[in-house]
């Protein structure tokens, strides 16, 4: 199934070097969760920020198709 | 005394009658500095109905006790007035390196009183203080200003100052700090201006003694070490500034887009945190004492657009870039140069231009008025308004007003996107619920600091909650109040404290914020006194206001928030339903349901026979 990541601020530097800033498309299986997906780029579920479709998610959360799975450290902002 | 000096500088302008006064070492606990002393000193002494802009209001500048200190940025200063804006308060907070040389003169409080009659700036060195002519100084721009003041004075001296739009007395005019710095909210340089006030400029040398400096050194040294390695693994505030947001509220769908009619915006990728690094970045800048280094010195080179200076901030993005329908980073820096250099708020003009662009979009607002053509997304009209605004030239003078003032004069309040009249900051509440209890609530009118619950419902600092839900929201913004009235009189930046000198749980309970107060001044504050006292502050403000003429009706938000929901994004369908919020924070306030504090809430705060 079809899904988009979106990597945030710092967390840019996880995108696949042939992706497009901080956008990438990606493929995969029924069932995947947000945890796989993080496992796949090496990106820490500890400190992160984790949204589907604009709203917060538990790594646990398992996809559905067209889902946008959104991710950022936690910090602060102004 | 520790911590505090215990020293406050008053100058009466109108007579250029320099005093220094003690301050009650139990007034100095009960209230911790800063904020907190300053609505002490406004409530005692002045009448909560006085006309802003008049003699009789008082201009306060408030360091804290950890200002000066070894606490990573133990470095912010308040000014606190009645605002010609709002008619509530002002409680305008700034950073750069003007409070630690304040704190360094050895007075922990300035008060200024009355009207100069004639253009003045202060010049305070260690405990010299001098009245001098600022004639030949008024109508400068802030880095002429500063330039001239410093080749005059010290050229390691720091200046606070106005630009031609507080010199006008324009409502949402700022005062400048460090050049680039800003206490920008609530028309604070309008009351400067109105004292014939064109600067202060300090230097200082006198350490601050503390209660238990070896205690001090070791738990800064840790803190140090904990942000180094936060900052190792990739903060995204050094790398990009608070630019970094706008990409995180438009996901979430608060991003203010066009005066706040959507809270999502087509044009995000324009103005995002690394379109500031990549292209407009010289360095992070870091304020005195700081490990972070959140600023910004930019530079852009464009024909139009070119300028250098610091910034621009999130709120600056949001009211001028998204707010205003620019997706031009170059246009907003440009526009925030403008601004600094003339001494306006960027949210407040920004959403002030985003108000009459809607109006003149919807035939409320003839294009014969603003003498010009104004539409969402013409940054050359936005830069050539904030202009006029500063110097009150054409329709400029009408958005010196502010928003709400605008709207009110063509009979569409609704258009002003406010609270108390004061501009909403970037987050538009319909999809995060507990910023419009706060936007509601705050002593100064719609602000974000006056208790940021963005932290958790955006940020997932120190966790993350649903910003969709009204559920805990009372007894959170109640909570985050008290605590950033303590962080506000403390005299510490709210970007460090939160995240490290509080404990990792929503609930924002202030173990180390208690041990750095205790190792500061000795004062032996518990956990729950501290929080107490942050009450006792909010509390003090709220009956400023009410006896300044406010009351619960006056807890509200414009009517697109209440009823019309939001459009589009994560949010869609959502508006604020702060009637099920506002009866449950007054409950928990132990104000009645009218919103004035019981007497047994004062009586349990101290603050009777007021």
């Amino acid at each position: 199934m079809d899904v988009r990541l979106k990597l945030f601020a710092t967390y840019r530097r996880y995108m696949p070097p042939e992706s497009q800033g901080s956008v990438c498309d990606l493929q995969v299986p029924a069932g995947t969760q947000v945890a796989d997906v993080l496992a796949e780029f090496g990106i820490p579920a500890d400190g992160s920020v984790i949204l589907v479709n604009g709203h917060g998610a538990t790594p646990e959360r398992s996809l559905k198709g067209g889902d946008v799975v959104a991710v950022f450290p936690s910090m602060a902002g102004g | 005394m520790f911590g505090w000096h215990g020293k406050t500088l008053r100058v009466d302008l109108t007579t250029e009658a320099v005093s220094v006064e003690e301050v009650d070492p139990q007034v100095a606990k009960d209230f911790i500095g800063g904020r907190g002393w300053a609505i002490k000193a406004l409530y005692d002494e002045m009448d909560p109905g006085v006309e802003p802009l008049s003699p009789e209001n008082k201009l306060i500048f408030g360091t804290g006790p950890l200002t000066g200190t070894p606490t990573p940025t133990g470095n912010r200063y308040m000014v606190v007035t009645k605002s010609p804006l709002t008619g509530a308060l002002s409680c305008s907070n700034a950073g750069g390196v003007f409070p630690t040389q304040m704190k360094r003169t050895g007075f922990d409080q300035f008060i200024f009183e009355g009207r100069a009659t004639r253009p003045v700036y202060l010049w305070i060195h260690d405990d010299e203080v001098e009245v001098r002519p600022a004639g030949h100084l008024w109508g400068k721009t802030v880095p002429e200003a500063v330039e001239a003041l410093l080749e005059e004075t010290d050229p390691r001296a720091r200046v606070a100052c106005i630009g031609p739009a507080g010199e006008r007395l324009v409502k949402i005019a700022g005062i400048m700090n460090d050049k680039h710095r800003a206490a920008a909210r609530s028309g604070v340089g309008a009351v400067m201006g109105s004292k014939n006030l064109k600067a202060v400029v300090v230097r200082g040398t006198q350490g601050v003694p503390l209660a238990e400096p070896e205690a001090m050194k070791d738990l800064c040294r840790t803190v140090r070490a904990e942000v180094k390695a936060d900052v190792k693994r990739g903060s995204s505030l050094r790398e990009y500034g608070t630019a970094y947001v706008p990409i995180v509220t438009n996901e979430i769908g608060i991003l203010p887009t066009r005066n706040f009619q959507t809270g999502v915006f087509e044009g995000v990728e324009g103005i995002t945190g690394h379109v500031l690094t990549e292209r407009y970045l010289i360095r992070p800048k870091a304020c005195f004492g700081c490990p972070i280094a959140c600023g910004r010195l930019t530079r852009v080179d464009d024909p139009v657009y070119g300028g250098q200076g610091e910034g621009p901030e999130y709120e600056t993005i949001a009211a001028l870039g998204s707010g205003c329908g620019l997706d031009s980073m170059a246009a907003v820096a440009k526009a925030n140069y403008v601004c600094n250099e003339l001494g306006l708020d960027t949210i407040s003009i920004g959403m002030t231009l985003a108000c009459a662009m809607e109006m003149v979009e919807k035939g409320v607002l003839p294009q014969d008025d603003v003498g010009r053509s104004l539409r969402f997304g013409d940054a050359d009209a936005v830069i050539d308004l904030i202009r006029q605004t500063a110097y009150r030239e054409g329709f400029g003078d009408a958005l010196a007003e502010g928003s709400y003032r605008l709207a009110e004069r063509y009979g569409r309040p609704e258009f002003s996107i406010t609270a108390k009249k004061l501009e909403f900051p970037g987050y538009d509440p319909r999809g995060a619920k507990g910023m419009g209890l706060l936007y509601a609530t705050s002593n100064i009118g719609a602000s974000h600091m006056a208790g940021d619950l963005a932290y958790p419902e955006v940020f997932g600092v120190p966790e993350k909650i649903d910003p969709l839900s009204t559920a805990e929201k009372p007894r959170l913004i109640k909570r985050f109040e008290d605590a950033f009235a303590v962080i506000d009189a403390a005299g510490l930046c709210v970007f460090l404290s939160v995240r490290y000198f509080f404990d990792p749980k929503v609930d924002l309970w202030p173990t180390r914020l208690t041990q750095l107060m205790n190792y500061a001044t000795g004062a032996g504050y518990t956990e729950e006194e501290l929080l107490r006292a942050g009450e006792r502050i909010f509390n003090l403000e709220r009956l400023f206001l009410l006896k300044a003429g406010f009351t619960g009706e006056d807890d509200t938000l414009p009517r697109r928030m209440l009823e019309e929901p939001m459009p589009d994004g994560p949010a869609k369908g959502h508006v604020v339903e702060l009637g099920q919020m506002l009866p449950e924070f007054y409950r928990l306030r132990g104000w009645d349901e009218d919103g004035v504090p019981t007497g047994a809430t004062l009586a349990e705060l101290g603050l009777t026979g007021l």
